[in-house]
């Protein structure tokens, strides 16, 4: 007697098809809201952190030295620039490495 | 010992390795390249260039909106710098994205272009290395200028240091923040070097061992096995020094967009 | 075997990354001492330095060639698949939402014409209910009436009956009357006799 009983939905699972979409339009959006990368992430690694370290330490005094040198050349007063010069890379060097292992 | 067809003078016979010849430049075109100045390594640089756009500009043809597996590759290593460029720099970095493009791609075909047999790297030369190193840094240092105008220069005097120990610290600073091309340089090159140098060492082992006879010759598959490895080490090597050298170019470009 | 491999990682490290940094301390060191050997150091020779002119024009036609045309191009290509996809995901959310909403009306339709025709079911069954229960009352008073008819017809035929059964009482008496006594009975005293002999017995 009573037929008001309205049938079943259709076999859809419901969510399946909005849980898609709306997860492709979060993929596209999502696109650029990527976190900053890491600096460097050989940082991390071992070797490549021996290696930046050794190179920065070297950059620090190869500046240094040159800069003696042509002050130096210009002056004439070997080796007193190149001395002083030399301490200072050197101390610019370890100033590279504390600034590569500080954070 | 003259140098062979290939403008490299192949190691002496005996017992003396000369791993270093390969870096030798020579001249090529003959006349015209010794006047122009024109050597091996300018050729090399051009046949990376050509490689790298005709990757580019093959790739994108189809402008397919389903990239072919050529455009995906294209599209990924674009998307590869804009995301390290804009990540790293900030929304600036949109700006150098293209310089960083050419930077990375520059230096990758170079270092694989090294790899092959009886070619050369042009980036185990220092000039070329210190050369790319000094556009970044003179790029940095004019985009801070222009970013920060003359509150540039107090960045060389650190925070709250006593005031005595400027003439100690500023030095100090300067040369600190000069090295910075020469670190980056030195890097990307001494690895070129060192990687080369191996390679050619125990390639030289071979030759060497294959000289004693018999016993020789099966002991002369050692170094050839050290070099394939070498060679897949030299792989990763070269495109993450590429990747070091365009990453730390980043860097400096935040640190001068930054106020 | 793992062991092995663990204390050889280290070993590893340590050689690749200490070759690189005797070359540059090698390099930074001692420039002049070794610059007989490193092709390299070797700026007394023009193609060092050439080079380096030649890599800053090749550089800078690179740079022009791919800031100008080559990567416009890649990312015009993918600007434009983004503005698809993002139409596309546009298109079908829209159409989820319409088609969402078309199944909503008719589910609705279905069950307000469900409703609807529950209601004329019922309408209808009422009618029908109502005309017989109106039906059954006409009947049962048509049958009421005849019964009354019925009953009113027979009392009266009763009452015909019994009035002629006095007059059938009083020839019959009078008539005994006349033949045991020979002489008529006064009719007037023989009717109160029956009259009384009748209402004794209720008639």
């Amino acid at each position: 007697m009573n037929r008001n009983d309205s049938r079943p939905e259709p076999p859809e699972t419901p969510s399946s098809f909005d849980d898609r979409l709306k997860g492709a339009r979060e993929r596209q959006g999502l696109q650029s809201a990527r976190d900053t990368a890491s600096a460097d992430p050989l940082d991390r690694a071992g070797w490549g952190m021996m290696l930046r370290a050794g190179t920065e330490m070297i950059g620090g005094l190869a500046v240094g030295v040159a800069i003696g040198l042509g002050l130096d050349h210009w002056l004439g007063t070997r080796p007193l620039f190149l001395i002083v010069f030399a301490f200072l890379g050197g101390a610019a060097g370890i100033l590279n490495v504390w600034r590569l292992v500080k954070p | 010992m003259p140098p062979d067809v290939f403008g490299r003078t192949i190691l002496a016979a005996g017992t003396t390795i000369d791993a270093l010849g390969q870096f030798e430049l020579h001249p090529v075109l003959g006349e015209l390249g010794a006047t122009l100045r024109f050597s091996q390594s300018p050729a090399l640089m051009i046949v990376a260039v050509v490689l790298v756009l005709a990757f580019l500009y093959i790739g994108m043809r189809p402008r397919a909106v389903v990239p072919g597996r050529l455009q995906a590759a294209a599209e990924i290593c674009h998307d590869f710098i804009h995301n390290m460029a804009v990540d790293t720099i900030g929304p600036e970095g949109r700006a150098f994205f293209p310089f960083v493009f050419t930077l990375f791609f520059f230096i990758l075909a170079g270092n694989y272009i090294g790899l092959i047999p009886f070619s050369f790297a042009f980036t185990s030369h220092i000039a070329v290395t210190l050369g790319l190193a000094i556009l970044v840094f003179v790029l940095a240092v004019l985009v801070s200028l222009k970013s920060q105008g003359l509150k540039f220069f107090a960045h060389f005097m650190p925070d709250g240091a006593p005031m005595a120990l400027a003439p100690l610290l500023i030095p100090i600073e300067i040369l600190s923040f000069l090295s910075r091309p020469v670190s980056l340089s030195i890097r990307l090159f001494a690895n070129m070097v060192a990687g080369h140098v191996m390679l050619e060492m125990f390639a030289a082992f071979t030759i060497m061992l294959a000289g004693l006879g018999i016993a020789g010759d099966v002991l002369a598959v050692g170094p050839v096995v050290i070099n394939i490895a070498l060679m897949a080490l030299e792989l990763l090597v070269g495109a993450l020094q590429a990747y070091v050298f365009a990453i730390l170019t980043c860097i400096y470009l935040r640190e001068a967009v930054a106020h | 075997m793992q062991r092995a491999i663990l204390t050889l990682r280290p070993v590893a490290r340590i050689a690749t990354s200490a070759l690189p940094l005797a070359t540059g301390l090698l390099v930074a060191g001692a420039p002049g001492a070794y610059a007989a050997g490193m092709p390299q150091l070797d700026f007394g020779n023009p193609l060092v330095i050439g080079q380096v002119i030649w890599g800053a024009a090749i550089f800078l036609v690179f740079y022009l060639i791919v800031s100008r045309s080559a990567l416009p191009r890649v990312s015009t290509v993918i600007a434009n698949r983004d503005t698809q996809i993002a139409n596309d995901l546009d298109i079908a959310r829209d159409a989820k939402a319409a088609a969402d909403q078309a199944v909503e009306e008719l589910r609705r339709a279905r069950h307000d014409a469900a409703r609807e025709a529950q209601d004329n079911i019922e309408r209808v069954i009422n009618e029908a209910r109502s005309a017989a229960a109106q039906q059954t009352a006409a009947m049962n008073a048509r049958l009421a009436r005849e019964i009354h008819e019925a009953e009113a017809r027979l009392s009266e035929a009763r009452t015909k009956a019994m009035g002629s059964l006095r007059d059938i009482a009083q020839d019959a008496a009078s008539t005994m009357v006349r033949q045991l006594t020979g002489i008529d009975a006064d009719a007037a005293r023989l009717r109160t006799h029956v009259d009384a002999a009748a209402g004794a017995r209720g008639h």
